[in-house]
């Protein structure tokens, strides 16, 4: 989930907030101080995600393009200058557009507005834009809700009693409505100071920043995991079932299926599945990349050369060409496979299914599914040939049975001219004449479309008239016999118009030897 | 879109009075000749549909897409209504079929046009489908028992799509009228049984057909709510395509359907075998394939269009030659059915009999300009086709750290190929639904259990372990992680364990790794008491499994045990090792260095084991019996070795021989007995004379 920094660059920021007895702060010195701590925050806990800083006041500008170096943005930040006033529905816009260019609709991003709550005067301010935010035409909607899912962190340096004595708290609560309810407001507890700023982006950093740690599991193997990025709850029907499910912190490998049975299936999102190492104290070393202290090496080092069960199971499943089946937590699973970067890098990854149980109808209920050696025969077979996947479906979609649709005359028409191309190649094509023949009638049965049944009778007794005299004896009976039968058919009398009823071949007997009279 | 939405339940109401068997006025003509036949025969009259036949087959048509994109929980209720009411089906999933909705069609028949018209209405119809809409679905049946006390979130919403030749506005009006009145009474009626429930919502879609050439007397209407309830839309529709048009949208809006046009399929022309000419085929499936270009306002960009009478927009995407990759996973972020538009044309059937043959096609975005982006792929799984969103975006984990950076990234050793078996033995197949076991675990439960006792000793590199390194292990290892165990199964075992005995007796050499020692490693008998105590690891976590598990355990106990004495003497040999350990260090570097390939480790490896063999032999022999004089031979060679005091010319065989010793000194380690000899003679065994020499009997003499 990348995240966007939204931040106030107005002129009000630089108001000087009041501290007893020590040096004069900015309202905007304490917001970089709280970013600070969240870029540090990320850069050891959170190292993965990609960030952005937009600075904004009337005009809004990309001071940070989306990246994982933290000193960069730091540097940005640390050197922001003051601007003129609070402009914030064109900042929203850029932030939409930033993230689009970037991530396209799809990816749930995170926005972070830093701001004093102070959002201008007259036109371009916030509470102008609220007001108009219904009349606006196609081409110039409010940004939010933003077209990618998000979620919506307002850090207000300012606290909540200040916002309330105007109407800032009331437009900011109505943004984050406006983004449906997804997002957050903090303000700062007690005076405005280093100690309050940073208990604000602690919460928040609790909030949206906590990496995930879980543990991978498959029988007795276990490995202690940081799964990036943490995986988000989600809420399947608010109607019926309106809480929200959590991926547990224990994944349970449940068993193991071929990639190409498991077949590209569809998923919430993706997920880097790191091994971490968990010290004495409990807390992880890190997740193995560059950049550490010294210390942070060496200890990792002796990580890296302890046997992790992720590496041996990465290592298998892309040797073997499989993935592993996991659950996530009551009725949702995933799948674990070896995921390759172009670098030759690998890794292994997690995505996550549908929530469900049967979240990918080629492979039925996943409760259902058990180890194949409990099966009577191997499904596998004994020489790895064959596969129980993918599951049947019980019924045949239209387009894999032969449906009879005549919306179109040329529909129509195709299945008459069938019948009569098999009627000319009697009796050769007996077994065809009739199988289309009764499809025909049928299908005429059903939508009630006796004139054609007529129709045809008609047509077939022409053809009986037009055969030449080459022809075979039994195609002339075999022809006036079905069109005596579809005339049958359309007197809608029951005993010749049943839908399951279908139009048999004349019995006749040319052979010669078979005991009847001999014909020539 | 919600489960229980309007959508879950769809009440067909279709007329079947006598004005319904009225022409349509589209003329089809069937009688289609050929130039050549056509001489002096008279063409056939074309024939025409009724109102009635063309109400059905777009209907028809409506749910034939319907099945095929929502296989389960949308549910179509089929009514016909004349002078009473013909319920062709129920709610029930098994009834959900057109197959079996076309034989109860073919049951009713076409309208009778002499029917008295006093009697016929659609009006029975539509109440029908009103006290139909109030009955419980398995679905809701079932989400309201697992619910429980907060049953009341499950709602009851549905549609009645009326098709019908009206008289007038006023006459729409009375049937409107009909279907408020009737959910009210309903309504009432319900709130007081458990088996029906109170309409929340519904939609009426009345669909007023009239023949081609007429004037309709009914205007079309946008929806309006009638009440809180219900709300109402008329559209008032020529017969023939125009209708078949109408639902083809109709559908699409009820089930937040999309069309996606596939262009540029090429196809073998009929005629010309070696041509292939391109093709487009329509297919509708569910809108949110369409997300991101929804999202990004760029449904135009990607080549959308508006096509027949602007009543719907396709979504243009270009066929890219398929490749085979049924072992790729793609980053997929949606899988939606499809249904084709025009299911028996030749492209349609041509384009899914392709997909159903198991092969996928990529499809791309066509753009004026720039890089090709593949957005979307068709595939098929078990005869269904889905159109696969895939994932054209930048990607958020981009250039991740490998996984050989990370924890236990620098152990080289792994049994991957073991994990590999492993993973093939765990692989999962689907179970009947009222497959459970004995204990009542679903299939599921049972996977999970196989892996914990597949996993209760499962050392993960080569180094660790002894045993799985052992063809010989394989038959007891593969049967004792199982559940339960036959009698011949444990004579398997017990044979295996023989064998391992046989083994040990004959000395063979075990695969014991020598990473991460230093040196040779252990001695042969330390190698397998190594061997011993890890297959007994191995056994013990499952003694608990079955009496017959416990027999295993038993039988490897009864074949390992050995008296003290030996143990004893083992220290010693430890000991001794240890020693060697130390002194062969020196030796190592050559060693590894020498060593790269396997077919040379191997080499070095069976040289090792002659060597320890004669070893073997030596520490075999007992010290009561005489003194082994038949050792002389074998220190004569090194008898002959002093180079240092040669006197005069070295020939050339005593330049070789040094040299081959030298090179031999540091790859073997010196006796300790000849180190500490006195003229290249030592005596054997000295601390035995201090000891009991009892041992030795059964050690030298017996096992041999």
């Amino acid at each position: 989930m990348p995240t966007v920094v939204l931040m106030d660059s107005s002129l009000s920021m630089t108001r000087p907030v009041s501290v007893e007895g020590s040096e004069e702060f900015q309202r905007k010195n304490l917001a970089v101080h709280g970013l600070t701590m969240l870029f540090e925050h990320m850069a050891t806990n959170y190292r993965m995600e990609f960030t952005s800083l937009i600075a904004f006041s009337s005009l809004w500008e990309l001071m940070v393009p989306f990246t994982r170096d933290y000193n960069t943005l730091q540097e940005a930040l640390n050197n922001l200058e003051d601007y003129d006033k609070t402009c914030l529905e064109a900042a929203l816009q850029g932030v939409s557009n930033v993230v689009q260019q970037e991530w396209g609709t799809a990816c749930p991003c995170q926005v972070v507005l830093v701001t004093d709550g102070a959002l201008g005067i007259g036109r371009g301010s916030l509470r102008h834009s609220l007001q108009t935010v219904k009349q606006r035409v196609e081409d110039k909607k409010f940004p939010l809700p933003f077209p990618f899912p998000s979620k919506f962190y307002v850090m207000c340096i300012a606290n909540a009693e200040e916002l309330q004595a105007t109407d800032g708290m009331d437009n900011l609560e109505q943004l984050v409505n406006l983004n449906d309810g997804e997002g957050q407001i903090y303000t700062m507890e007690g005076p405005l100071c280093l100690k309050s700023v940073q208990s604000m982006f602690g919460k928040l950093i609790d909030q949206a920043y906590s990496p995930f740690h879980a543990v991978l599991r498959c029988g007795n193997l276990t490995s202690d995991v940081q799964v990036f990025p943490r995986p988000e709850p989600v809420i399947i029907d608010e109607e019926v079932d309106p809480l929200p499910k959590t991926v547990q912190t224990d994944l349970e490998i449940v068993g193991f299926i071929e990639i190409g049975d498991i077949s590209s299936p569809p998923v919430l999102s993706r997920h880097l599945v790191l091994p971490i190492a968990v010290n004495k104290e409990g807390d992880e070393m890190g997740t193995g990349t560059s950049d550490e202290t010294e210390e942070e090496t060496s200890t990792n080092q002796m990580a890296g050369k302890s046997p992790n069960f992720c590496v041996l199971l990465h290592g298998s499943l892309k040797v073997e060409g499989m993935v592993a089946l996991v659950q996530l937590g009551p009725d949702w699973f995933g799948m674990l496979y070896s995921q390759a970067d172009s670098k030759k890098k690998s890794n292994l990854m997690m995505s996550l299914f549908e929530f469900g149980s049967e979240p990918l109808p080629w492979l039925g209920r996943i409760s259902q599914l058990g180890p194949a050696s409990d099966a009577a025969e191997n499904p596998y077979g004994e020489d790895d040939s064959k596969s129980p996947f993918p599951i049947q479906p019980k019924h045949k979609r239209s387009y894999a049975q032969n449906v009879t649709v005549w919306i179109k005359a040329s529909g129509l028409q195709t299945d008459v001219q069938k019948i009569l191309r098999n009627a000319r190649k009697l009796p050769e094509k007996t077994q065809t004449f009739y199988k289309e023949l009764n499809r025909l009638r049928k299908a005429a049965l059903a939508f009630g479309f006796w004139e054609l049944l007529k129709n045809m009778a008609e047509l077939l007794e022409r053809e009986c008239t037009l055969l030449p005299d080459s022809a075979h004896p039994d195609a002339a009976f075999q022809l006036s016999h079905a069109a005596q039968q579809l005339k049958l058919a359309s007197s809608g009398d029951l005993k010749y118009a049943g839908f399951e009823h279908n139009i048999t071949p004349m019995l006749t007997d040319f052979s010669g030897g078979g005991g009847g009279t001999e014909r020539i | 879109m919600r489960v229980f939405s309007v959508s879950h339940k769809t009440a067909f109401v279709v007329d079947h009075c006598p004005y319904m068997a009225e022409s349509s006025r589209q003329l089809i003509e069937c009688d289609m000749l050929t130039k050549s036949r056509s001489q002096g025969v008279i063409p056939l009259a074309p024939v025409s549909k009724s109102l009635w036949t063309c109400a059905i087959e777009c209907s028809m048509e409506y749910c034939r897409i319907l099945y095929d994109i929502y296989p389960t929980k949308k549910l179509v209720n089929y009514i016909v209504s004349d002078s009473e009411v013909h319920i062709l089906n129920s709610w029930k999933q098994q009834d959900q079929s057109t197959h079996e909705l076309m034989a109860a069609l073919a049951a009713v028949g076409p309208p009778n046009p002499r029917q008295d018209p006093e009697c016929c209405s659609v009006l029975h119809g539509l109440v029908a489908a009103v006290e139909s809409l109030c009955k419980i679905t398995e679905y809701q049946h079932e989400s309201r028992t697992a619910l429980m006390d907060t049953a009341d979130r499950v709602a009851n919403r549905g549609r009645i799509i009326c098709l019908t030749n009206a008289k007038s506005d006023t006459h729409v009006r009375m049937l409107e009228d009909c279907v408020l009145e009737t959910i009210q009474e309903q309504n009432k009626l319900a709130a007081g049984s458990d088996r029906l429930m109170p309409i929340q919502q519904c939609e009426l879609v009345l669909v007023h057909i009239y023949p081609q050439g007429d004037d309709t007397l009914v205007s079309d209407r946008q929806k309006k709510e009638l009440s809180s309830v219900l709300s109402s839309e008329v559209h008032s529709v020529r017969a023939g395509r125009y209708l078949a048009c109408k639902l083809n949208v109709l559908v699409q809006q009820h089930f937040d359907l999309a069309s996606t046009t596939i262009t540029n399929i090429p196809m073998k022309e009929e005629q010309h075998a070696n041509t292939s000419a391109n093709y487009d085929v329509e297919l509708l499936h569910h809108r949110d394939a369409h997300m991101e270009f929804i999202k990004s306002g760029d449904l135009h960009m990607a080549g959308s269009t508006s096509r027949d009478s602007g009543l719907k927009e396709t979504v243009t995407l270009k066929w890219c030659t398929p490749r085979t990759n049924s072992v790729e996973l793609h980053y997929c972020t949606g899988a939606y059915r499809i249904s084709p538009v025009d299911v028996n044309s030749r492209p349609s059937s041509c384009l899914t009999n392709f997909l159903l043959n198991g092969r996928s096609v990529l499809l791309e975005q066509p753009r004026k300009s720039g890089s090709k982006v593949i957005s979307h792929m068709l595939s098929s799984h078990g005869g269904e086709i889905f159109l696969h969103v895939l994932n054209s975006t930048r990607s958020t984990l981009e250039d991740p750290p490998s996984i050989s950076e990370g924890c236990g990234g620098r152990v080289t050793d792994y049994r991957i190929t073991d994990f590999g078996e492993f993973m093939r033995e765990n692989r999962l197949t689907p179970f009947p639904d009222s497959m459970v076991d004995a204990a009542g675990r679903a299939p599921v439960e049972r996977a999970k259990s196989q892996l914990e006792r597949h996993t209760r000793y499962w050392p993960m590199i080569i180094s660790q372990t002894t045993i799985f390194n052992m063809q010989a292990v394989v038959p007891l290892a593969n049967l004792i992680v199982k559940d339960t165990l036959t009698d011949e199964d444990v004579l398997t075992c017990q044979k295996t364990v023989y064998n391992l005995v046989d083994m040990e007796r004959k000395s063979d050499p075990l695969p014991i790794s020598t990473v991460g020692s230093r040196g040779k490693g252990p001695k042969r008998d330390e190698q397998y008491r190594i061997m011993w105590n890890e297959l007994e690891t191995l056994v013990k976590t499952h003694v608990g499994t079955s009496e017959r598990h416990q027999r295993v355990l038993e039988c490897i106990s009864a074949c390992r045990s050995k008296p003290p004495e030996e143990e004893e003497r083992k220290k010693r040999g430890r000991k001794r090792e240890d020693k060697e350990d130390k002194t062969e260090k020196n030796g190592k570097d050559t060693e590894e260095k020498g060593w790269t390939t396997d077919s040379e480790r191997l080499k070095g490896v069976m040289e090792r084991e002659k060597d320890e063999q004669s070893e073997c032999e030596i520490i075999k022999d007992s010290p009561d019996s005489p003194e082994p004089l038949n050792k002389k031979p074998r220190l004569a060679t090194e008898e002959q070795q002093p180079p240092e005091k040669s006197k005069g010319p070295v020939s050339l065989l005593t330049l070789w021989t040094n040299r081959i010793t030298q090179a031999n000194s540091r790859k073997h380690q010196e006796f300790a007995g000849r180190l500490s000899s006195v003229n290249n003679k030592a005596e054997l065994y000295q601390h035995l004379k201090e000891e009991n020499g009892m041992d030795v009997h059964e050690n030298g003499k017996t096992t041999r």
